[in-house]
């Protein structure tokens, strides 16, 4: 019998479980799977309703949880095993070998001089990282990460003798001991590659939202300006596309519930940055939920921001790096064919479910969004659960640690 | 404002869902399939107005559209559908509208909109080359299988040409030519819009667009290439130029064969000069132009079904308009294959039995033709014409 919680995934809707629940007094484990905490709101430039930064959010969540000695933050790891029953559970954890040491240590000089570079997840490869990395300032923990594979031959030769990095450090695997889960393993950009229609990810300027965040962030690819990518220039006009891979049949089959308020969310970047870029917004219903209303109406009233009923059915290269993209504005019944300096595919959240099976006693209905569990014990949270913002990310990640508690309690 | 009163038609949208349509209702609008469809043009595109109008159930709007007929089925539009309304299945329910309701008499068109008419409609020919079969075994003193003296099978000892065949099948040919001309100039008048219409640039005459629209499409069909110039679907390209060209060919190859017989018949008559007889001789050219038609159209035919076989149900259905043409067709091209091999083995109850059902399934493949899928052949050149005239390619 235990009371301890294991929390699976330490995105915002994770963080805010484990520390719901061990500021009630539970011990709790955090298994991430990355090397840092934050999930995918760390990677947004800003988010709303605030619009502010994902360290100002974020940073309240980390300072609560170092202040707390119940909780217990193990990444880049995964769940592999689990045995027992409700209430009772044996749960096998791998974890992978970071190779740097257990205290935070600035590499950022020795990180620098390394040469061996790999394209930067963090980035969705818009940038390259070295082989020596830490994703963002903010991180937590704030420690970096030794990739050995992306190593040079050189950068090999120069850390080998470097007391504090541990080249050889070897995976391990812990067993915890917990009475309830949850889970909050949230979701992924929907895969781009998979749009054949939509250029399949290889049409040059053609980025997915996840990627206009990095873009927009100051602590992104470009320090924040939004230029494309094939050569840093100010993009005169730029093209939204909505539900790109969204209610539809072929790819995510459900309304992804963030991607207009994500594409507004951007306008308002681009306004503020370049305020002489003309953006139009092609849309099949644009979707801004309860007060997010007024986002909706704040954007339509910038004047370099328009708005197309119609999808885009068709995006190709065009001359100089611009993108070609064609739809037909079904209020006028024309089809068009536009160029653009930038087109942004506002790409759905798909459950990281979807693709990938978690050792648990958790149904996942066609989508990958789990639907059940509760009477095992585990309880999902999150984007794991439906799409949602990050608000409502929170409050779910409240209601699972309370009945995790409630699963818990008196044992 | 302009306003415009929508009257819906409910009787209309549910038969749109029957005649094959039935996934319309997923429709919402997105104007994917506009884009899809390479052949849609930019200032009128095509099939999201249609799915707008079926589901309301302007059937006017949908009857009197010419882009029902620019379509050419190839399935781009259904494949990107994000809801699986399947357009192109839409698109096709639309024109089976037409096949069913254009020409007079309608009742026809009601039988041939599905599979409990066709006893009927196979009855008709049946019971007439049953009568014909039966008089002129009276003719041969009750046999109703007459062989030569050395054995050999010839049709025309039961099935008479002159008195029979040839009349009853020009009756029908031009009957049926009738009809359908009738029809397509009531289409005609359905897609010149209200007022006048200035085209501007350069302009030619008629009879050139229908030169143009007969070579470019009907003998050649090059737009089945067109269909592939869209945006990638992601999925196989379903190459339908080939079988649907071998097929036209031979068609044309039968139509010229006939046609030399019975010039060569009726004209030899009054210039003995050119007569022939038939049966012809194996190596006659006309016999083997006759025999090479024949195999291009089992070629053609098995080519067209396999595809549709192989088709993906799901974003795509063939309906009963599709597979009564190509039963049919199948019916023509056997029956007609048989009957010339059991001739030659002399196997005299199976020569004139198929035959007598070959000529069953010609007349129907005639009689119906204004009813029927074939119907495209000139709905949808009539089509073409009209938009070329006004200035648009396809
Ligand atoms: C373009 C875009 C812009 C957005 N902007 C906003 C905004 O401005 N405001 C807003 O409210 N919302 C915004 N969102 C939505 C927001 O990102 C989500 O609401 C939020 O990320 C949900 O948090 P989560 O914890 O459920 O999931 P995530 O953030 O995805 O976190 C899940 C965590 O679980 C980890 N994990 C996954 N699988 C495993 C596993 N098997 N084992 C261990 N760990 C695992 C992941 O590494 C990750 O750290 C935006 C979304 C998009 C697409
Ligand atoms: S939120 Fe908007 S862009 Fe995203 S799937 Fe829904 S309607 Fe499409
Ligand atoms: S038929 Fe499909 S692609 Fe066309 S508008 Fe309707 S839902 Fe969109």
């Amino acid at each position: 019998m235990s009371n301890a919680i294991l929390v699976v995934g330490g995105g915002f809707s994770g963080l805010t479980a484990a520390i719901e629940a061990a500021e009630l007094g539970h011990d709790v484990y955090i298994v991430e799977k990355s090397p840092w905490l934050g999930g995918r709101v760390a990677q947004l430039n800003k988010y709303f309703p605030k619009l502010c930064p994902p360290s100002c959010g974020l940073e309240i969540q980390f300072q609560r949880i170092r202040k707390n000695p119940r909780i217990h933050v193990l990444t880049m790891a995964e769940v592999v095993g689990l045995s027992g029953q409700k209430g009772d559970y044996n749960v096998r954890v791998a974890i992978k070998p970071r190779k740097t040491p257990p205290h935070n240590v600035d590499f950022t000089f020795l990180a620098s001089s390394l040469d061996g570079t790999t394209p930067s997840e963090f980035d969705l490869g818009l940038s390259e990282r070295k082989g020596l990395y830490k994703a963002m300032p903010f991180a937590y923990p704030a420690r970096y990460v030794l990739d050995t594979d992306t190593l040079s031959k050189a950068d090999m030769a120069r850390l080998a003798a470097n007391e504090k990095l541990n080249m050889d450090e070897e995976p391990r695997e812990v067993s915890l001991q917990v009475g309830a889960i949850v889970v909050a393993t949230g979701w992924k950009p929907y895969d781009v590659t998979n749009l054949s229609n939509l250029g399949a990810g290889s049409v040059k300027n053609c980025v997915s939202n996840m990627q206009l965040e990095r873009l927009a962030s100051p602590f992104g690819p470009t320090q924040g300006n939004i230029v494309r990518p094939s050569d840093g220039r100010i993009p005169h006009n730029v093209a939204f596309v909505q539900c790109a891979g969204s209610r539809d049949q072929n790819h995510l089959n459900f309304c992804s519930y963030i991607c207009c308020m994500a594409t507004l969310k951007h306008c308002l970047y681009l306004a503020e940055q370049h305020p002489q870029t003309e953006v139009t917004v092609f849309y099949i219903d644009l979707r801004a939920p309860g007060r997010y209303v007024k986002v909706l109406e704040k954007v339509q009233a910038l004047p370099n921001v328009h708005f197309i009923k119609g999808k885009v059915a068709n995006v190709e290269q065009g001359k100089d790096n611009t993108c070609v993209i064609q739809a037909e504005d079904a209020i006028r019944g024309e089809k068009l064919t536009l160029n653009y300096d930038m087109v942004v595919l506002a790409t759905g959240m798909q459950p990281s479910l979807a693709t990938e099976k978690l050792p648990l006693p958790v149904p996942v209905d066609s989508d990958g969004f789990i639907t059940g569990g509760e009477e095992a014990g585990i309880y999902a949270c999150g984007c794991a659960l439906m799409p949602l913002d990050v608000t409502r990310s929170a409050q779910s990640g409240t209601a699972a640690a309370l009945k995790a508690v409630q699963t818990v309690k008196g044992r | 404002m302009a306003q415009c009163l929508i009257k819906p038609d409910i009787d209309f949208a549910r038969s749109l869902s029957e005649a094959g349509g039935e996934s319309l209702k997923k429709c919402y609008q997105c104007a994917t399939c506009a884009v899809a469809c390479p052949m849609a043009p930019a200032n009128a595109p095509y099939p999201r107005k249609e799915m707008v109008w079926a589901s309301w159930g302007l059937k006017d709007k949908l009857t009197s559209d010419v882009d029902i007929w620019l379509c050419h089925n190839c399935g781009n539009c259904s494949d990107l559908c994000p809801r699986g309304a399947n357009p192109a299945d839409v698109m096709s329910a639309a024109r089976n509208t037409v096949y069913k309701t254009l020409t007079e008499p309608t009742c026809v068109g009601e039988l041939m909109s599905k599979p409990q008419g066709l006893p009927i409609l196979f009855g008709i020919p049946a019971l007439l080359w049953l009568i014909v079969w039966w008089l002129r075994a009276g003719f041969n003193g009750g046999t109703w299988f007459p062989t030569r003296a050395d054995g050999s099978i010839v049709f025309g000892d039961i099935f008479y040409g002159d008195y029979t065949i040839d009349p009853i099948f020009m009756l029908t040919f031009f009957g049926a030519l009738f009809i359908i001309a009738r029809g397509a100039m009531k289409l005609w008048k359905m897609f010149s819009p209200e007022g006048k219409l200035t085209v501007v640039g350069e302009k030619k005459c008629w009879v050139w667009h229908l030169w143009d629209v007969l070579v470019e499409e009907v003998i050649f069909a090059t737009h089945f290439d067109d269909c592939q110039k869209g945006p990638k679907t992601g999925k196989p390209e379903a190459g339908r130029r080939v079988g649907h060209t071998i097929l036209v060919w031979a068609f044309c190859a039968l139509a010229f064969v006939t046609a030399v017989v019975a010039l060569g018949h009726w004209g030899g008559k009054v210039i003995p000069a050119i007569e022939i007889t038939t049966p012809l001789k194996p190596l006659n050219l006309i016999k083997i132009i006759a025999n090479v038609g024949a195999l291009m159209l089992v070629v053609g035919l098995a080519m067209l079904t396999i595809r549709r076989f192989m088709e993906n149900k799901k974003t795509h259905t063939s309906n009963y308009y599709d597979w009564y043409l190509l039963g049919v067709i199948w019916a023509v091209a056997l029956t007609g294959i048989f009957s010339q091999i059991f001739r030659l083995a002399e196997a005299v109850g199976p020569a004139f039995l198929v035959y007598y059902l070959h000529l069953v399934f010609v007349w129907m493949l005639f009689a119906y033709l204004p009813w029927s899928k074939l119907g495209h052949l000139v709905y949808r050149t009539v089509a073409l014409l009209h938009v070329r005239m006004y200035g648009r390619k396809y």
